[in-house]
């Protein structure tokens, strides 16, 4: 059991800008129509049905963070004003060497303190020469106890190895002239048995020269 | 302060740098764009893809931001021609006609115990599910509708100004999708 008008029924009461009078001709309708009220019925609760839709948690993304960050950081470098002190250093270089040239000095006393540019060339003058002199009397008297205490050591030592030099003279020349001694004694005995030598080799001779005589005038007596 | 004064409290100093304002405006909308991208492109992946797109385009323009019509409906229409533009591609990547309806078994995208598509699985509950899976049989232009009807209560006049057609055409559209919508959910109450 169909109705030719469902359709047209059905779609303008979905409709949102229905007028009291129309929603009134559709509500007499659908109390006659068995077949539009129950297809009506159906399509709300499909409707109710996509309705209860829950959210869904939304996965970890960056959030298109690191874009905005990274343009805005871009962006900005001109016109920050943390680009001024970009500058700092330069200007404290700056500032430090104006100091050295100007021999700035800055003094704190009791009534607060004073900034003076370069220096007093005569007080500098004097204070050095005083400091030199007094350097050099110190260096001297420094040099002069130094030589003192130098010439007492050098003293010291030479003694000593003059000393030790004396004693060990007088016991080489004791040893060498034992040795000589030794050496004239040895001497004698070997001249001595030398000499004893040759006076049994000349009385040897002298006995073959006898034999060699005796044997001759034998020889010529026969 | 309202909402609508807070959006543009916190859109202003998004303009003026404020990381903090910026993700704040995004932590506000994020989750309403990524649901409404589930149920139009119907997996989470192409959710997210949209979500991206739709916040990247409201951070190119948002200095084009006037404050005429409130920040929600502008973000929205966004969505909403960011979707259409995902969809074409999705079409035309795959081969299929643009206008063409979606064809194919209804009832294997409905959730059962023993086998459900891996994109629906990621969703939290089977209602959701089963929701995705009755839009996911609706041409992406009847879907679109419902969308627009159904979740974010526009008016006839407002979605036919926004896709560009006719009250009629959009009402008709709507009234064809319930219908499509109601005869799948019946078949598939009386299979089970």
């Amino acid at each position: 059991m169909s109705c030719p008008k469902t359709p047209h029924i059905l779609q303008e009461y979905l409709a949102d800008d229905l007028t009291p009078l129309a929603k009134e001709e559709i509500d007499k309708h659908l109390l006659q129509c068995e077949h539009c009220a129950s297809e009506l019925e159906v399509l709300m609760l499909t409707q109710s049905q996509l309705a209860n839709w829950q959210a869904e948690r939304v996965p970890h993304w960056d959030r298109g963070m690191e874009l905005f960050r990274r343009e805005h950081r871009v962006g900005k470098q001109s016109s920050s004003w943390f680009s001024a002190w970009q500058w700092m250093p330069t200007a404290a270089s700056f500032a430090m060497l104006c100091l050295l040239i100007f021999n700035t000095s800055v003094e704190v006393g009791d009534g607060g303190f004073s900034v003076s540019f370069g220096s007093p060339v005569s007080d500098m003058d004097a204070a050095l020469a005083a400091f030199e002199q007094e350097q050099r009397t110190e260096i001297d008297s420094m040099i002069a106890r130094f030589e003192s205490r130098q010439d007492t050591n050098n003293l010291q030592l030479m003694q000593a190895v003059m000393s030790q030099t004396q004693q060990a003279t007088v016991e080489n020349l004791d040893q060498i002239y034992a040795y000589f001694e030794e050496q004239r004694r040895q001497d004698m005995q070997l001249m001595s048995q030398g000499y004893q030598q040759l006076a049994d080799s000349d009385y040897a001779t002298v006995q073959s020269l006898q034999e060699l005589a005796q044997f001759v005038s034998f020889q010529g007596a026969r | 302060m309202s909402l609508i004064d807070e959006d543009e409290a916190l859109i202003a100093a998004a303009l003026n740098g404020s990381a903090f304002a910026w993700e704040k405006l995004v932590k506000r909308y994020e989750s309403k764009i990524y649901n409404h991208g589930l149920r139009l492109m119907g997996n989470s992946s192409d959710a997210m893809d949209l979500m991206q797109e739709v916040f990247l385009g409201v951070y190119r323009n948002l200095h084009r931001f006037r404050g005429d019509a409130r920040f929600s409906s502008w973000i929205f229409r966004i969505a909403h021609n960011k979707a259409v533009d995902l969809n074409r591609k999705k079409r035309l990547l795959a081969g299929y006609p643009v206008d063409s309806d979606n064809e194919g078994d209804v009832f294997d995208s409905f959730a059962d115990e023993e086998g459900e598509e891996p994109e629906l699985e990621l969703l939290q509950s089977e209602q959701n599910r089963n929701i995705m899976a009755m839009l996911n049989i609706l041409p992406f232009e009847q879907r679109l509708i419902v969308e627009l009807k159904v979740f974010q209560s526009l008016t006839f006049e407002e979605i036919a100004e926004m896709q560009d057609i006719s009250e009629n055409t959009a009402k008709t559209r709507f009234y064809t999708a319930l219908r499509k919508l109601k005869s799948v959910t019946e078949e598939y109450h009386v299979l089970s």
